[in-house]
């Protein structure tokens, strides 16, 4: 046997992942009650007693701010990362210079700082709506996404795209065939960096310019001084973004199995 | 010693599926990947094309398959252009590589070129299965390929290659990756498919008893430029076996090629 078998590090508490996050909740909660309590500056450090309280005190209303933040974040999420795929692909069929220029795009906005660019959204799509939150937890997932998407499908094997071409195969099969199950272990670890910049972006929108949600829960909670609230807000955007990477789990088990399976055994 | 000149390498027996004439490759650089090659090849044979590096073996093959264009010269295959024939699916090729989808299963990657090509889904599955149990893995359907040994790899890349029944089998080095004990029992599983299937095979190698041990004809190589230096061809009785490599005619074949393979040029060969 090895010296450095990996066996050797096995946890022994916890096999299963839902154990290990249960545990580890627990431990960090209690942490941080007892943290809270000792500190006793709840207008700081509220600690998750404190905090639960406040959300139990109008929990109509936080869910409401809630949900539209969840809606903002999934709606966001999922148009832009079907636009980025789009995007990928068509990058794919597109003449050489025009593929560099919209790539040099790309690149030119994706360095444009996001907070600068989201207040102009705003400003463009009006505060009063989801729209504009929408458009920029949208634009966070898409530059999250379109690059590793576009080089996965762009680096296929050669050989492989020769095998293709022997078959005679259209680029549509190649695209069935290769460049996206041969993409898609990427794919799916970039679509949870979207999902979590989706969170990020439907926040920031609604720092910028909103009156629900909880972006605008935390200012507004802010202003008059209840850290609790902000607390609140903060565990729920965590929350959605927990439940996301889940659901993303889930799917990228089903469909990229294969590639978690081999990247265990090789 | 039998050496017959280039421009005479012509098919023995059969009618000529393959004919190249004057075929030259100059890449982008300016290399001169292959110089005015001219080659027959029957219906029904197994060629080898041998030599080092540079030699421009991997070119011709690649010609052939149409994965490349000639810069001057003509290919035949059965009449057709080799565009004609890819399209046509007149070839399946065998990659140094296994070139397998890993996130396929054996099964589902001998079905790819079928899926590829549009056989209809009940022959697709009766091919495949078919296919798998040719080369003797159809218990390892469900597997995928890199739970598999490099050599079982290449046997589903031959399945794979064979499935769709193409006339012609074009094979890069298959074997040149692994070791000697699995080569040389893949070398004799190659001959029984050809032999069952008929196929007309062209193989690269720089493996001089491989050569010797697979081919009807062998078509040795010299580097810089890239051509055909002779043509050499293999009167070894069929069936082989492990004991053809050990008789007296075996050798005097291989140090006929070795010979061809010093006269152009004289670059250290893998022997």
């Amino acid at each position: 046997m090895s010296r450095f078998d990996p066996e050797a590090r096995r946890m022994s508490l916890a096999d299963n992942e839902v154990t290990r996050w249960l545990l580890f909740g627990l431990v960090f909660m209690t942490a941080w009650e007892v943290a809270a309590t000792a500190y006793d500056a709840p207008f700081l450090l509220p600690g998750p007693s404190r905090i639960f309280a406040e959300f139990v005190r109008a929990p109509g209303l936080i869910m409401i701010n809630a949900w539209i933040t969840t809606q903002e974040i999934v709606l966001g999420f999922l148009i832009g990362s079907a636009l980025a795929m789009l995007a990928a692909l068509v990058l794919l069929v597109v003449p050489r210079w025009l593929e560099d220029f919209i790539f040099r795009a790309v690149i030119t906005l994706n360095s444009i700082p996001f907070v600068a660019l989201a207040s102009l959204v705003v400003v463009w799509l009006g505060a009063n709506t989801i729209a504009s939150k929408v458009a920029i937890a949208g634009l966070y997932a898409f530059f999250a996404l379109v690059y590793f998407a576009h080089k996965e499908m762009l680096s296929t094997d050669p050989l492989k795209e020769e095998l293709l071409t022997s078959y005679n195969a259209d680029f549509g099969q190649r695209v069935r065939y290769l460049k996206l199950p041969s993409a898609l272990p990427v794919i799916f670890t970039s679509l949870k960096g979207a999902a979590m910049a989706a969170v990020n972006g439907a926040i920031v929108g609604e720092l910028f310019g909103a009156f629900q949600g909880l972006g605008f829960m935390i200012l507004d909670s802010r202003y008059v001084g209840n850290t609790a609230r902000v607390f609140v807000a903060a565990v729920l955007c965590t929350l959605v973004g927990w439940i996301m990477l889940g659901i993303l789990a889930v799917l990228e088990r089903r469909f990229v199995g294969w590639h978690l399976e081999m990247t265990r055994q090789t | 010693m039998t050496t017959a000149n280039a421009s005479e390498g012509s098919a023995t027996a059969a009618r000529v599926l393959v004919s190249v004439r004057n075929v030259t490759m100059i890449y982008g650089g300016g290399t001169v990947a292959l110089k005015d090659a001219n080659l027959d090849i029957g219906q029904g044979e197994f060629v080898s094309l041998i030599g080092p590096s540079g030699c421009g073996k991997t070119t011709l093959l690649r010609l052939l398959a149409d994965l490349i264009e000639p810069s001057s010269g003509s290919i035949s295959i059965g009449g057709k252009s080799p565009a004609e024939a890819r399209r046509d699916r007149a070839y399946g090729y065998v990659f140094q590589a296994p070139t397998l989808m890993e996130w396929r299963t054996v099964l589902a990657n001998v079905l790819l070129p079928l899926e590829v090509m549009g056989f209809p889904r009940e022959e697709r599955q009766r091919r495949a299965e078919a296919m798998l149990a040719l080369v003797g893995l159809e218990k390892f359907a469900d597997k995928y390929p890199w739970q598999l040994s490099g050599g079982m790899q290449q046997r589903v890349s031959i399945a794979r290659a064979l499935s769709f029944d193409p006339q012609l089998l074009y094979m890069d080095e298959p074997f040149g990756a692994l070791d000697e004990i699995t080569r040389e029992n893949l070398n004799l599983e190659l001959l029984r498919l050809w032999r069952e299937t008929g196929k007309t095979v062209i193989f690269v190698t720089h493996s001089i008893p491989e050569a010797v041990f697979l081919s009807t004809r062998i078509v040795v190589m010299t580097p810089r430029p890239g051509k055909i230096e002779t043509v050499i061809p293999v009167d070894l009785p069929q069936p082989r076996d492990f004991e053809t490599r050990e008789t007296a005619r075996f050798f005097e074949i291989a140090t006929e090629v070795r010979e061809a393979l010093r006269k152009g040029h004289g670059y250290e060969v893998e022997v």
